[in-house]
């Protein structure tokens, strides 16, 4: 019997939308295959994929008609400071980011940036202050974080158990996150052997691939081209579009335009 | 299932190392080598060169995924997953090593109870998975950690094995099983050398855990007080 139907509502309960919604649109799909006497998996390709592709769909579509509305709130910190020894890092740092919102994080360097985007990931605990926070959180740090000797698809596989997502569908996942960033991964290529953009690339997608609901991205243009560059911005609004919270530390001040909240850390610490 | 993955996938990655792999293999035999012409000096060379490679590739594979680590846990991995899978990965290529030299030793060499030899060599290898985790946990940067090891084993193969200092080390046990497996010892000593080597393995790992646990630790957060939403 063909499970399509019940893998694709898991997937949709999965990124987040109601259990009763997702049914619907569970049935509403596969009645649609069958009005063409099709299985679904010919005619809609992969259950998990294109979960991700309607509830993409789905909330660019309510967010363009409610734009004004901010979604629910996906990181809150309050008064957060950070010290090592004497030294402080970090001084009552305050955010709110909500769902379908971009927050950029500028300063010298030295200022701390790195070190605020740790405590949101929980990697660092702040000396004080609140931090609340989604559960679900991708991390991508500012470089290094990938095995040099393992492909592209294998870090899908790796990161896919990490979230409990079969190899299969990790590396079916990753690969389509990769064509997103205008990349199609190498088979047999290790990692060391990418240019540092597409070391980026893959970080990115890493980052992305158990589908999390509040991104935190650490300069992660690094080595990128100035395409690149292009469709990495591109892809933080199809994030911010689709109700995901972003929090990208950067340096460049002519984006700045195109995020909801600029946290100025100002000079080095 | 996350064990199991990182063990695999830390099995390719060691794999693909080809060069060192071969030297790390290669680096028992110039061991036994050098005293092959004496049956027990040539098999406790070899359990110590079998120690030191095996701890040293540990060593190395360990600190070599420190910036893949947390990511995998915030990804939602479990740190024992994690260090387990890799303990895994290592412990199969120490007891592939340990059993290419048994073949090679019982070729070689003329030795009554060679199932014993193979008990010896299959344990130091086991060992030096977790000890060499255990120095990378507490000496991440490589150089100094091959240097610790290089010390250990050293000191290991200059000690008197019936001195107290002996005692302390972690491949103790593999001296202990290897003069009852070559000299025909009492049995005590085979006991003695399996309790120290089950004490050290547990010893090893134990700590091993305990600090990748601490190091690996994510910050628990509250959930943001909950809001309407606009797109459900």
């Amino acid at each position: 019997m063909n499970d399509w139907p019940h893998r694709f509502e898991t997937e949709l309960v999965r990124l987040g939308l109601q259990p009763e919604r997702a049914h619907r649109l569970s049935v509403e799909t596969a009645a649609q295959a069958g009005e063409h006497a099709a299985d679904p998996d010919h005619f809609f390709g992969p259950a998990h994929l294109y979960a991700r592709h309607l509830v993409a769909e789905l909330r660019v579509s309510t967010f363009e008609e409610k734009r004004a509305e901010a979604g629910r709130v996906m990181l809150r910190l309050a008064g957060v400071t950070k010290r090592y020894r004497r030294r402080t890092v970090l001084a009552g740092v305050d955010l709110t980011v909500r769902g379908g919102e971009v927050a950029a994080i500028v300063g010298a360097n030295g200022c701390g940036k790195s070190t605020l985007l740790r405590i949101c990931a929980g990697l660092t605990a702040p000396t004080s202050g609140t931090v609340q926070r989604i559960r679900r959180v991708g991390f991508v740090p500012q470089d290094g974080g990938t095995a040099g000797w393992l492909t592209a698809d294998e870090h899908f596989t790796l990161f896919g158990a990490a979230a409990g997502i079969a190899p299969r569908k990790a590396r079916s996942t990753g690969a389509h996150l990769a064509s997103l960033l205008a990349w199609r991964p190498t088979a047999a290529q290790p990692v060391q052997e990418l240019s540092g953009g597409t070391r980026q690339k893959l970080n990115l997608v890493l980052g992305e691939l158990h589908g999390p609901d509040l991104l935190l991205l650490d300069e992660p243009y690094q080595g990128f081209d100035q395409g690149s560059y292009l469709d990495f911005w591109r892809q933080v609004h199809v994030w911010r579009d689709a109700g995901r919270a972003v929090v990208v530390v950067t340096h460049l001040l002519h984006e700045l335009q195109h995020v909801d909240h600029v946290l100025d850390l100002g000079g080095a610490a | 299932m996350t064990a199991l993955v990182v063990a695999e996938l830390s099995a390719r990655e060691v794999g693909r190392r080809r060069v060192a792999i071969l030297l790390v293999i290669s680096l028992p035999l110039w061991f036994y080598l050098v005293r092959r012409d004496l049956t027990g000096q040539s098999t406790r060379m070899l359990m110590t060169g079998i120690a030191w490679a095996v701890s040293t590739l540990t060593l190395f594979v360990v600190n070599s995924a420190r910036g893949v680590d947390p990511r995998l846990r915030i990804s939602g991995a479990s740190t024992a997953g994690i260090v387990g899978g890799r303990l895994i990965a290592m412990s199969g290529f120490g007891a592939l090593l340990a059993g290419g030299y048994f073949a090679l030793v019982a070729i070689d060499q003329d030795i009554d109870r060679a199932w014993a030899v193979a008990l010896l060599m299959l344990i130091t290898a086991l060992i030096a998975v977790p000890f060499g985790s255990l120095v990378g946990a507490l000496l991440p940067r490589e150089l100094e950690g091959a240097l610790a090891l290089f010390s250990v084993c050293a000191v290991q193969m200059l000690a008197d094995p019936a001195g107290t200092v002996a005692k302390f080390l972690p491949f103790w046990s593999g001296r202990e099983i290897g003069t009852y497996a070559i000299d025909g010892a009492a049995t005590d000593l085979l006991w003695r050398g399996l309790a120290h080597g089950v004490l050290v393995w547990t010893l090893c790992t134990g700590l091993t855990l305990a600090i990748f646990a601490r190091r690996l630790r994510l910050e628990r957060y509250p959930e943001p007080d909950p809001e309407p939403q606009g797109i459900h």
